[in-house]
């Protein structure tokens, strides 16, 4: 049987005296992204808890977890990958205003 | 945290089988919206309350419309009101949006289980019902689609079901939902210690949360339940047979049913008032008066009333809940003349006032006074005697 999706974007949402609606907008993402890393760490505190009833993993082994050279190189590179993308929009901004800064100054 | 409500993270202890059951991931999401909603209300609210205490101070004159208004100007100037008013909404939109993924998830399993061989209850829906211009003309709460949403499935009763549990915060008895209908039929007993209705009727059922406790509090009596949504009916004629309540349930306007006249013992309604209109309301106690035969009782429960005018916060808190989250007659139900309005319907022994929290209407407690006892710890109740 062919079922219709449920509706999901409610009747009548009155606007907020004096915000812009992307301020809304941003907000609903940031909520959105909590509640995405609330679930992701339960899910991993789960696996954990899992893992140690099990006996495959020692109760506090990941804090405990020191990686060796080469692990510590690609957990770097992970951080680093995460960085640029994250923060790209702050760079591009800052690297078009020194570009317009520079042109205005030459 | 030991004062968080009460929605524990064992999925298997659910109060019915019908009632749609979260994933672990589902279950986290929802408890986190639970957790947003305390904190919104914990930690974000106070705050723009002292802000309003001080703009207040600023204000002059007294506590009318234009006090609120004037208030609500300056609120509004505050960054940090617009946000905690976006997040409030933010919040419940995300109660809709996991609910609907958890319910959308296993719609099978649900219509699987809401098909009943034999059942002791009813379902009549109306292909040509046309629901009030209240309840189309903004959805109830942000449930996307609204209490009359149909698509010939139960869906939108299943959403509503688990949204107002954890909606209600666990405060309105837990997965079942059903405290108000515990707490009204705790008030026919209050006044009628040996009721024995024949026939009861719930206005404005929905999901039939409040129409379950009716049919279990007196077995022997014909329940009906009526409201606007097809789903939500399918949703709770299952539900009902599932907790083996023996309910008819059907669709029709709570202002104008297809019963005869003088034909129930006991009309009720819970929280229904401030999701109608001014007229509505009149009408509901009007079609009431119709429908119950001389010596019956009519019991609407409402949340506390605005009493305390002085308080403009307390009044502008109301209308943003009423516009942002789309109670359509907060205010006129939460400021009616209950007294003059029943008078006029034609209800004699009219009696006003607050009804404490009923677990269980079979066991009280059986008390009713002029004084509310806190939100969710007593209910505002009207009641009286059709003459």
């Amino acid at each position: 049987m062919t079922r219709t999706p449920l509706p999901r974007t409610p009747n009548r949402l009155d606007a907020i005296e004096g915000s812009r609606d992307l301020d809304e907008q941003m907000l609903g993402m940031i909520v959105s992204l909590a509640s995405e890393v609330t679930v992701l760490r339960a899910r991993l505190d789960a696996c954990e808890r899992l893992l140690v009833s099990t006996g495959a993993l020692e109760k506090g082994a990941i804090d405990a977890f020191e990686p060796d050279a080469e692990g510590q190189a690609e957990r770097e590179a992970q951080r680093q990958q995460s960085m640029q993308k994250i923060f790209r929009p702050l760079r591009e901004a800052a690297l078009k205003d020194l570009e317009a800064t520079e042109g205005a100054t030459q | 945290m030991s004062s968080l409500p009460d929605i524990t993270e064992g999925r298997a202890k659910m109060d019915h089988p019908l009632i749609a059951v979260p994933t672990h991931d589902e279950m986290i999401e929802q408890l986190f919206v639970r957790d947003l909603k305390v904190y919104v209300m914990g930690q974000l609210e106070p705050v723009q309350a002292k802000i309003a205490s001080a703009e207040e101070k600023t204000i002059d004159g007294n506590a009318d419309n234009s006090r609120v208004a004037r208030l609500r100007e300056k609120m509004s100037e505050h960054e940090s009101f617009r946000t905690w008013l976006a997040m409030k909404r933010e919040s419940q939109r995300q109660l809709w949006s996991t609910i609907g993924d958890s319910v959308e998830r296993q719609a099978a399993d649900l219509e699987a289980l809401a098909d009943i061989p034999e059942p002791k209850g009813s379902v009549r829906t109306n292909p040509d019902f046309v629901a009030p211009d209240y309840i189309l003309s903004g959805d109830i709460h942000l449930m996307p689609g609204g209490n009359a949403h149909d698509d010939n499935s139960l869906m939108q009763g299943a959403v509503m079901d688990r949204g107002g549990a954890v909606y209600m915060l666990g405060r309105n008895g837990g997965m079942l939902n059903d405290l108000r209908g515990q707490t009204a039929i705790a008030h026919a007993l209050t006044r009628f210690p040996d009721f024995k209705p024949e026939k009861i009727l719930d206005l404005g059922c929905g999901i039939g949360t409040s129409t379950v406790p009716a049919a279990m509090a007196f077995p022997e009596a014909e329940v009906h339940g009526v409201d606007v949504g097809a789903s939500m009916l399918r949703y709770a004629h299952a539900r009902a047979e599932h907790l083996g309540a023996a309910v008819h349930f059907s669709q029709q306007s709570a202002e104008k049913t297809d019963f005869p006249d003088a034909s129930f013992d006991l009309v009720y309604s819970c929280a229904l008032f401030h999701e109608t209109s001014q007229a509505a309301v009149m009408n509901i106690l009007a079609e009431s008066k119709r429908l119950l035969r001389p010596g019956g009782l009519a019991v609407h429960l409402e949340v506390p009333l605005l009493h305390d005018n002085t308080d403009a916060w307390v009044e502008l808190s109301g209308e943003l809940e009423a516009q942002y989250n789309n109670e359509p007659n907060w205010r006129g139900a939460l400021t009616a003349d209950y007294a003059a309005l029943y008078e006029a319907a034609g209800f004699s022994d009219v009696e006003i006032g607050y009804q404490p929290t009923s677990q269980d209407a079979r066991q009280g407690p059986y008390r009713f006074g002029p004084e509310s006892e806190g939100v969710f710890r007593s209910w505002f109740v009207a009641s009286g005697i059709a003459r």
